[in-house]
């Protein structure tokens, strides 16, 4: 069947249930990800999927998918039991699945990326019948709401556009049942918004939406229903209305949780960290940051925020010696470190969270014990003439293990066999546990459990007691406003306003962040970040 | 169907080092049994005074005996009456594979730093050429005999790593300072070795007294020192020493790249540069360090060349460089790998003259045969070597259910 005709709900089985999960148990060599779960999911509601890095999650939600089989239970789709092989089988019974990381062929456009694989031809299959894709697309976004062009090409849109392609392909190829992995991860809080405004538009056309999400403000806020899972079982199922955010946090993660990071103020000392109108030009020419002064003292958490893409990146990796400025200058501890290598920067003092954590944070095909070092690997604390003493260096990747709660705890495997948050656990200690002057953490708790979240918060506040100098960068609004004593906000390559955050609400830094400029309370601050600061209050 | 050979892949990839010596083996003896098919049914296309008649055809060749040549011929039969350790095919064999783990490491090392050096033949070439001319000038200033051995052995090798690491540092440096592709420049640098150190020859270095463009002959006491009682005797031009020292690099390297702090940037630069550079890793001078590394491996295997089995430059060099290529392949970039797969390219390479020798089996089918046995030894560590693109991408999430709670 073609996506358009696609309402089940006028055949009412006896079950009102959308999707149950009966008794799903899956295990793969050497451990049990799900333990006899049960799921419900009624039809044309909104259900979270909520559970902290590997609780077993995405693997229940692949075996409703069709990409594993599971071990033991049922799997029952419209009061049907179903044996699904593949996704193909997922997909031609309804149930369809947006990835964390879009599928799309960017080079095509719109309505050759949703007819992908389900192109309707014509003249007796010779050729792609172009006008009635166009024709079922465009049907399919009157009906949702959508506002999206079919002939537009996938490179020229906004990742939550693209969200939306990847659910009209979803749509098109007949689901009833869709399930999200991690949708918000990459959205602005703009786009969340929107999001759940798609989430609506769905369940009001009888869709059933199942989404994935470790964030609790999702799970109360757009859901009908939520299932906690933790450690691969589902410990509670439960109407968000019905419950407290604390309760939520404390069945995720199976004690008492605080929600928020503390932060009182502390006396701030000499500047660390300071550049000054430090410009980056990419390729081809174009500033991407432009003039930015940027001051972080001791003893105090500065924080970054931005939209993905407005320069953070490229100002983060001048400061820590990835980068060469095309401008400007950056002092370190009072020193000009403008040319210093990026070792050089390391061996000062200089610790990093980086952004990418596949591509720079770890070495994948090495195990734990091999990326402890890096780094460090001709410090004095791990080397001796060149020579590394890898029993020191075991036994650091041990503690880090199990202070910063890895799992599962063996330094012996390989980095990319650890799931997304347990990864960026490990790099957050091995950077926190270097004995830095000054930390510069790029999204420090991107993927990671709240237990662990509240973890790296405190260890970040710590070092801030302990008089070292914080720069965060993070695209979570919370995140910054939480930690930071001072918040800029990061505009293509601009400080668009240096602020106290608890003086902005996030709907103000959403604006800030996607360009608009303040109106009142945060007045603009242009390059020059001498006023931004004294206007923000920040410089004592 | 896709999903199965996924599964494969996966399997492959997952092996234990057990199941990979498995593999190989059975890899081998499939090679071994697809070849001898393809030698005996050959034999039937042949023309031959005696053969096995069947069918009402004639099947000139007998794999067995092929086979028995192949392997044991290397080793000189050892099976047979009058076998003694110390045979010529033995020699020829040790001989090859001990030139071929110098080359087999230069190709290694390289490997592991993420950088493809074809160019380890012409490091060869240059290497050779230096410790040859360097050996010919410095004995004219130092002693004979022992003492002369004692000092020119060690020059010759020192001078041969100098010239190979020299030519292995310009492609790095080219490609680290200008962006040329390595794989690009190392092809023509071979050619260009060539050209010069045939230009070099006739210019200076020729012999004199001999038609064949070759260097003048280095003094028998700069050759490598055979071992007294226990080593191979000088006409065969192998040294037990040279093989020593052969498999004390290999252990040397792989002590460099598992142990080091270079090592373990080397191999950080070779998997994931971006993850070096953020480790503090200047990629620049790492791509220079580990080319010229790698040259001055392939320039060792030149002065052993030299040393060892001609006692003089020839202008005629053989692929040795080129062979590393497979060796290292072959031994997945394994330092210690490369020792097994040199002396099995030794065996078959020896193998085949003995099968020459002994049969009517012409060498073009000798060289499918070793061919075969090549390409099924490899193709496991080849397909694990794709299949690890492959299959990371859909790793489990791994559940913890061995994890100890958080409130504890």
């Amino acid at each position: 069947m073609t996506g358009t005709d696609a309402a089940a709900s006028d055949v009412r089985t006896d079950e009102e249930l959308a999707v149950h999960l009966d008794g799903i148990t899956k295990r793969f060599p050497g451990v049990v990800a799900n333990d006899d779960v049960d799921l419900r999911v009624e039809r044309g509601n909104v259900h979270a999927l909520l559970g902290e890095n590997g609780a077993g999650k995405t693997t229940l939600m692949n075996v409703l998918y069709g990409l594993y089989g599971p071990t033991e239970g049922r799997v029952i789709v419209d009061g049907q039991e179903r044996s699904f092989d593949r996704p193909r089988d997922a997909i031609d019974a309804g149930v369809g699945m947006i990835h964390q990381h879009f599928m799309l062929v960017e080079t095509m456009t719109v309505a050759e990326n949703i007819a992908l694989g389900n192109e309707p031809k014509k003249w007796g299959g010779l050729a792609v019948d172009r006008a009635r894709i166009d024709r079922e697309i465009r049907d399919l976004c009157d009906r949702y709401g959508f506002d999206v062009d079919p002939s537009a090409t996938v490179a020229e849109l906004s990742v939550g556009a693209r969200q939306r392609v990847e659910i009209l392909k979803t749509l098109y190829r007949g689901a009833d049942v869709l399930i999200f992995d991690e949708p918000t991860a990459v959205l602005t809080p703009q786009e969340v918004e929107d999001l759940y405004g798609v989430f609506e538009a769905l369940t009001e056309r009888g869709k059933t939406i199942i989404f994935i999400t470790h964030k609790l403000g999702e799970a109360t806020h757009a859901a009908d229903g939520v299932t906690v899972l933790r450690d691969g079982r589902a410990v509670a199922s439960v109407e968000p209305t019905e419950t407290t955010r604390e309760e939520l946090a404390e069945l995720m993660v199976g004690r008492e949780v605080l929600l928020e990071a503390d932060s009182d103020p502390v006396k701030t000392g000499d500047p660390v960290l300071a550049t000054a109108d430090v410009t980056v030009e990419d390729d081809r020419g174009v500033k991407v940051v432009s003039g930015i002064d940027l001051e972080v003292r001791a003893g105090e958490v500065v924080g970054i925020a931005g939209v993905d893409g407005n320069g953070q990146s490229e100002l983060i990796e001048a400061i820590t010696g990835l980068r060469t400025p095309d401008g400007g200058t950056v002092r370190f501890d009072g020193e000009d470190v403008t040319d210093w290598s990026r070792r050089r920067r390391i061996e000062g003092g200089m610790a990093h969270v980086p952004e990418d954590r596949h591509e720079q944070g770890l070495v994948m095909p090495f195990d734990l014990v091999e990326n402890a070092v890096l780094g460090s690997q001709r410090s004095a604390r791990f080397a001796r003439n060149g020579r590394i003493d890898w029993a020191d260096v075991r036994d650091h990747a041990e503690d880090v293990i199990e202070t910063y709660d890895v799992r599962p705890p063996t330094a012996d495997a390989d980095a990319e066999s650890f799931s997304g948050g347990n990864q960026q656990k490990f790099v957050v200690g091995r950077e926190l546990e270097r004995d830095p002057e000054l930390v510069v953490a790029t999204h420090p708790t991107r993927g990671v459990d709240i237990g662990s979240t509240e973890f790296i918060h405190e260890r970040l506040l710590d070092l801030r007691r302990e008089g070292k100098a914080v720069l965060v960068v993070s695209s979570n609004l919370d995140e910054v406003q939480a930690l930071s004593d001072r918040l800029a906000v990061i505009y293509e390559g601009e400080f668009v306003a240096v602020t106290d955050p608890d003086d902005v609400t996030e709907e103000e830094l959403g604006l800030l962040m996607a360009g608009e400029r303040p109106d009142e309370g945060t007045q603009p601050a242009r390059a020059g970040g001498a006023d931004a600061n004294a206007n923000a209050g920040g410089e004592r | 169907m896709r999903e199965d050979f996924e599964r494969l892949l996966e399997r492959l990839v997952h092996a234990s080092v057990l199941e990979r010596v498995a593999i190989s083996v059975a890899a081998l003896l499939t090679a071994i049994l697809l070849g001898g098919v393809l030698v005996f049914v050959s034999g039937a296309f042949a023309t031959c005074r005696a053969g096995l008649d069947l069918a009402g055809a004639t099947f000139c060749y007998n794999p067995m005996q092929v086979y028995y040549e192949l392997f044991l011929g290397a080793l000189g039969h050892p099976l047979e009456g009058g076998w003694e350790l110390h045979n010529y095919n033995l020699a020829t064999t040790l001989r090859q594979t001990t030139l071929l783990i110098f080359a087999g490491l230069s190709v290694a090392v390289a490997f592991r730093a993420g950088l493809f050096n074809i160019g380890t033949q012409g490091q060869l070439v240059v290497g050779g050429l230096t410790t040859a001319v360097t050996v010919l000038f410095a004995a004219s200033y130092l002693p004979g005999g022992f003492v002369g051995t004692v000092l020119l052995v060690p020059i010759g090798v020192l001078a041969g790593a100098v010239g190979g690491g020299f030519y292995g540092a310009i492609p790095g440096a080219l490609k680290a300072y200008a962006g040329a592709n390595e794989v690009i420049t190392t092809i023509m640098l071979n050619f260009i070795a060539v050209g010069v150190t045939s230009t070099l020859l006739s210019w200076r270095f020729q012999d004199p007294a001999s038609d064949n463009p070759q260097t003048r002959a280095i003094p028998e006491y700069a050759e490598i020192p055979n071992l007294p009682l226990v080593g191979f005797s000088p006409r065969m031009n192998f040294s037990l020493l040279a093989l020593g020292f052969a498999i004390a690099l290999i252990v040397g390297i792989a002590w460099l790249l598992a142990r080091t702090a270079f090592g373990y940037e080397l191999r950080t630069t070779g998997v994931q540069p971006a993850a070096a550079a953020y480790g503090g890793v200047d990629e620049k001078r790492m791509t220079v360090a580990s080319m010229t590394l790698s040259g001055a491996l392939g320039g060792i295997a030149g002065a052993f060349w030299v040393l060892m089995e001609h006692g003089r430059w020839l202008e005629n060099v053989p692929d040795i460089g080129f062979d590393g290529i497979a060796v290292s392949i072959l031994a997945g970039n394994n330092p210690l790998g490369v020792g097994a797969a040199a002396f099995l390219f030794g065996v078959l390479d020896s193998g085949a003259s003995s099968i020459n020798t002994a049969t009517d089996v012409p060498p073009e089918l000798v060289g499918i045969l070793s061919g075969t046995i090549i390409l099924f030894v490899a193709m496991p560590e080849f397909f694990r070597m794709i299949g690890r693109r492959y299959v990371d991408v859909e790793e489990p999430e791994p559940a913890r259910s061995t994890g100890g709670e958080v409130d504890d």
